[in-house]
Formats: structure tokens, C-alpha cells, sequence
């Protein structure tokens, strides 16, 4: 049983998921809590907070990985230790461990370990003898192999919690696992977007990758994935409701459906390169040094679009600052030109010094990108459904009828998507819920 | 130790991280429709009707500012020119295209992993006209011609982490 932030974050909603584990062992079951860090978001002991403490320090200095991984794994651990103490107010002795002392080992990579073992053996000794395990979620152990006593801490990285929870599961050989928030399972919209949006009873798991490959916010892929491989039913539900969830199953128990959802990202900002003005032989090497640039720079992409006279893609927001920093006024040499790169209309005092500069030496053309900012993506998620003709069609014309901008357009095997104006944003999510009759979707 | 429970138990869990798989889907052409001057949406919509009603799948739909460009089944090009032409637009059809998947468990979470995989496509000077996504995989529509140099670029690092 797994309990994300908010299902821990009050005294109140550590009682409510304190109860349903009590339920459980009551109802003859052997319960292993796992939890994530106190509260979301600018909670006191949450993960961003931690993190924030240190950047407060000195914010031209990044701090060191390791370090990093010790921090923000204090949040699991003051979580597990006051659900553990929780549990034995109510009269339920509980012990909280490490995700070192339960057994799970990772590879070496802070920040961003993947699960290489478990051995849960502690944990099915806390049970012997009558405990109920509470696992910090989101952390594990490397052993160098360099005889390191103890082992070196790390954390899971995006999804983490619920990486430990299906992981946990599946070496234990659990009945079920149960990933406990505060919505009552996944549904065919955010809520905030479409009022009523219904909870989908069933989903696969490809599904369920897809849709949060996409922007929504619910079980992790990862914890999916650990589920569906080892056979283990796989729960989204709520902590303080009493709806039965979404089981999360594979394809052979269930088909899917034709449509899933409808998906939303975070805030994005689009540049689209005009390489125009590079003779033909240059922009192979222009896009290439694009792209090397953003990889070297960790920068997620999103709709990439490549056509003969440009290149562009969607950046999250809070990431356009680096984008903009490494890429305006970029030079690149190619064959006696030399290229300089320009982030927006107008060209920063950068571009022009380099411009300046270099135009003394010898031909100096812009890579100019276009900038629309303020933007998001809207998805619709399904199966092989998205690649039956007029899928396409009916999203775009049902969003130019309903007065939607589209902006750029991208589509997969199980999805299609479309860039629009953040303030439009919701009215998509609606129209498209509509028209493709989401609210009927059990 | 109670015997029921299973006990020293090391089981993989996660795939590993990085570049697992490299394949390639043949036989596709490659639509573009441009110039148009007026009413782009409206005639864009006019020519992806065209397209449904002959029922006809198609994927990587782009917009361009006057136009848009999308990928069909080579076999279905000569309807395509046909519904086209009818549509009265300016376009261009080019048979010979190929997709090439990578596939990288949760490409998102990898920092970096979407434009380096790109930016080793590029290298190989392969043309990469579109690009989409999933949770596991980046797709790449390239000149089948290309497709062996491309897919040979990223075979060393298959079950690599």
C-alpha cells in the first residue's frame, strides 16, 4: 500500500491512510506501507522544499549530486517514521525502514537510480514478528563493489514512490498493490478541466504509460511496467474515498477501449528554427549542433517538428531559461560562414556583439527562432484507434468549430496532439472530452 | 525464517536505462501539401476529409504555415494524388520513406535523451523529415535508402545502460 504526499501530509490524512491499512491487516491481509515525502509543493519537508534549502545557500553553485540524494531521502524518512509511530498510536506496532534496510538496491546513478534488486528478507521478519513495514518510497542503496561499508544512498528519480511500491510488491509476491492519492483513480481528464470527468475502471497498462508520458498526473511508468511484468494487479485509489479505483491490467484481460483520455501538459514554450538562410549543405550540421547542444543540457523535448527549411520543437517552460541561454547567440563556423543563432525577434545584445565581432572576419548569416510562448499540449490517448482515418480530422476540426488555435500537431501510435494557447487549454480538453464521448467512458 | 515466504530473492526489476532496441517499418510516402494562400485551416480540413473518406490512415501530421505535411502507405499514393488533385491544392507526394523506432524505456525521465538520439541521426546525415514519440520510443520518418545507416548507428548501443 502505497501513500503519495498529500495522503501524508496531515495529521488528518495520515489517520484516514493509517485506517486503511489497519482495514487491510484486519481483513486478514499483511499490509507493507511505502510512503512518499509530508505534502507537495512548498509543504515544509517536502522534496522541492529540501532541495530549495540548499539552493537558498548559493544559487550559482549546484550542489553535489550525492549530497543532493542524502537531502531530499530525509523526506521519506520523517514520513515513514511518523506513519510507523501513527500506526502504534492506534494500537498497531509498525516499524519504518530505510529503502537500504529493505533491501532494495540500484545501480549508481543519484538522482536518477534504477532498481537493480531487492531483497525484502527484513521486512518479511518485521511481519514474523508482527509489525507492519513501513518503507521510505523513492530511495535505495548502490554498493559500489569497491568494499564501501553500507553502501552509497540513492533516490529513484521521477515517480519514485510508486517505482518502490511495485517493485516492493512484486518481491514480496503480493496479493495486489495499491497506489493510494487524492483522486479516486485515473480519469478521462484532469478534473480541473472537465467537471465530472469519470474514474476509468480498468486501464491497460500501456495506457496508463501513455497517458502520463503525456502530461497526466498519475501512476508512474515505471511502477506500471514492474506490475505488469511480474503479474501483480496494480490499484490507483483514494485515500479518503471509498470508490473502488482503476485496476490497472494488461491487454490480454482487457482490450482497452477506442479512447482513453484526454491529456494535458505543463506550460511550454515552442521555437521553431528558419534555416533558411543556411546554404543546403549547412543544415545538416546546424540541426545537429542544435540538438547536441539541448542533450548536453538534459532539455526535454516535446513535438519535435522537421521539415526541409526549419526544425523546432517544445521546451517546458521552466526550462526555456536554459534553452535561451546556451542556444542565443550561439556561433557556428561551417565552411568559411559563420552562423550565429537568435532566440526571439529581436535580437539580445549577444547576437549583436557576435554579429558585430565576427562580421569583420567573414560572411555572418541568423538561425533565427521563433518563439511562441504561453502554449501547451493537448492529447488524446488511446489504442490502435488513433490511426483509423478521420481520427485526425474530427480533433481538428471539432477544435477550428469550438475556436481553438492550433499551433502544431503530433501523433503516435497511441496518440495524437496538438499545441495550443494555454488559455486555451481547457476549452480543447472539453471539446475533445465531448466529441469523442469521454463522460460515457467507464 | 518461516518457509513460505520467499526468501533471497534478486530479481530485475526495471529495463535497463538507454537505448534497448532499434527497428524500422518500410513501404511509406511521404505527402506535402503547400501554398496555400487563403482559408488555410478550412482547406486543410478540406483535403483531410478527402483523405478519410477514401479511407485512408495517415500519421505525422504536420502544419507548416501554408500547408501541412502528413504520411501515408505508399500503396495508397495513387488515390492520394487523385483526392489531391481534385482538392485543387499544391502538393507533392514522394514514395521511398521509412520509419525508424528507437526504443528507450521512459524517454521523457532521461535528460537529454530525445535530442541525443536526434542529434546521432543527424550525424549520419540521414534527411529526417518528422519525428514523433511515446513513452518508450522515439519514431523517425527518414529516406528508406538511409534507413541501414541510421538503424546501424544505434545497434552498438542496443542493451547498452
Amino acid at each position: 500500500m502505497k501513500f503519495g504526499g498529500t495522503s501524508v501530509a496531515t495529521h488528518e490524512s495520515r489517520l484516514a491512510s493509517a485506517i486503511r491499512v489497519i482495514q487491510a491487516k484486519e481483513q486478514g491481509f499483511k499490509p507493507v506501507v511505502v510512503v512518499s515525502a509530508i505534502g507537495r509543493r512548498g509543504a515544509p519537508y517536502a522534496t522541492d522544499t529540501l532541495i530549495q534549502m540548499l539552493r537558498d545557500i548559493d544559487q550559482s553553485v549546484e550542489p553535489d549530486p550525492r549530497e543532493l540524494d542524502l537531502l531530499v531521502a530525509c523526506g521519506e524518512i520523517l514520513s515513514a517514521v511518523i506513519f510507523a509511530h501513527t500506526l502504534k498510536t492506534l494500537g498497531h506496532t509498525a516499524q519504518a525502514f530505510r529503502g537500504g534496510q529493505a533491501g532494495i538496491r540500484t545501480d549508481g546513478v543519484y538522482g536518477n537510480a534504477r532498481i537493480v534488486g531487492i531483497n525484502p528478507i527484513s521486512l518479511f521478519r518485521s511481519i514474523e514478528q508482527g509489525h507492519i513495514p513501513v518503507v521510505c518510497g523513492f530511495q535505495g542503496v548502490w554498493v559500489p563493489g569497491d568494499g564501501s561499508p553500507g553502501g552509497e544512498l540513492t533516490t529513484l528519480g521521477r515517480g519514485g514512490s510508486d517505482t518502490t511500491g511495485a517493485a516492493m510488491g512484486a518481491a514480496m509476491k503480493a496479493e495486489s498493490v495499491e497506489i493510494y492519492t487524492d483522486v479516486d483513480g485515473v480519469k478521462t481528464a484532469d478534473p480541473d478541466a472537465v467537471k465530472g470527468a469519470p474514474t476509468l475502471r480498468k486501464v491497460t497498462y500501456d495506457e496508463v504509460a501513455e497517458i502520463a508520458h503525456l502530461g497526466a498526473k498519475v501512476v508512474h511508468p515505471r511502477a506500471a511496467e514492474i506490475a505488469m511484468n511480474h503479474g501483480i494487479p496494480l490499484w490507483v485509489k483514494n485515500t479518503f474515498t471509498d470508490d473502488e479505483g482503476t485496476e490497472i491490467v494488461t491487454r490480454e484481460k482487457f482490450p482497452g477501449r477506442r479512447v482513453t483520455g484526454v491529456t494535458h501538459t505543463g506550460k511550454l514554450v515552442y521555437l521553431q528554427f528558419d534555416l533558411k538562410n543556411a546554404e543546403d549543405g549547412d543544415r545538416v550540421p546546424i540541426e545537429q549542433r542544435i540538438y547536441e547542444t539541448i542533450a548536453r543540457y538534459g532539455v526535454g523535448l516535446h513535438m519535435l517538428n522537421m521539415s526541409p527549411g526549419s526544425t523546432g520543437f517544445a521546451v517546458p517552460r521552466d526550462q526555456y531559461a536554459i534553452v535561451e541561454n546556451v542556444l542565443d547567440g550561439l556561433v557556428v563556423p561551417i565552411s568559411g560562414r559563420i552562423y550565429v543563432f537568435q532566440v526571439g525577434q529581436a535580437p539580445s545584445r549577444e547576437v549583436e556583439t557576435q554579429v558585430a565581432l565576427l562580421g569583420t572576419l567573414g560572411e555572418v548569416r541568423r538561425i533565427a527562432a521563433q518563439l511562441t510562448e504561453g502554449c501547451t499540449m493537448v492529447s488524446l490517448v488511446g489504442h490502435e484507434y488513433m490511426q483509423q482515418p478521420g481520427v485526425f480530422l474530427a480533433v481538428l476540426k471539432t477544435l477550428y468549430e469550438g475556436q481553438v488555435t492550433v499551433l502544431q500537431t503530433s501523433d503516435s501510435d497511441y496518440s495524437l496532439s496538438v499545441l495550443v494557447p494555454e488559455a486555451e487549454q481547457n476549452r480543447a480538453v472539453r471539446l475533445l472530452h465531448e466529441r469523442f464521448g469521454l463522460a460515457e467512458v467507464r | 525464517m518461516a518457509s513460505h515466504y520467499p526468501t533471497g530473492l534478486e530479481t530485475i526489476f526495471e529495463k535497463q536505462r538507454g537505448i534497448s532496441r532499434v527497428e524500422s517499418r518500410h513501404g511509406y510516402a511521404q505527402v506535402h501539401v503547400s501554398q496555400i494562400e487563403t482559408r488555410v485551416m478550412e482547406t486543410r480540413l478540406r483535403v483531410l476529409e478527402g483523405v478519410a473518406d477514401a479511407g485512408i490512415s495517415m500519421d505525422f501530421l504536420k502544419l507548416t504555415p501554408t500547408g501541412m505535411s502528413f504520411m501515408v502507405r505508399e500503396d495508397c499514393s495513387a488515390t492520394i494524388e487523385e483526392i489531391l488533385a481534385g482538392t485543387g491544392v499544391h502538393f507533392s507526394v514522394r514514395n521511398g520513406r521509412s520509419i525508424v523506432l528507437v526504443y528507450a524505456v521512459n524517454i521523457r525521465d532521461e535528460e537529454g535523451m530525445i535530442a541525443n538520439i536526434l542529434q546521432t541521426t543527424i550525424t549520419t546525415c540521414a534527411k529526417v523529415d518528422h519525428v514523433g514519440d511515446m513513452h518508450d520510443r522515439l519514431l523517425m520518418v527518414v529516406r528508406t535508402e538511409d534507413v541501414d545507416r541510421v538503424v546501424n548507428q544505434f545497434k552498438p548501443a542496443e542493451n547498452v545502460s
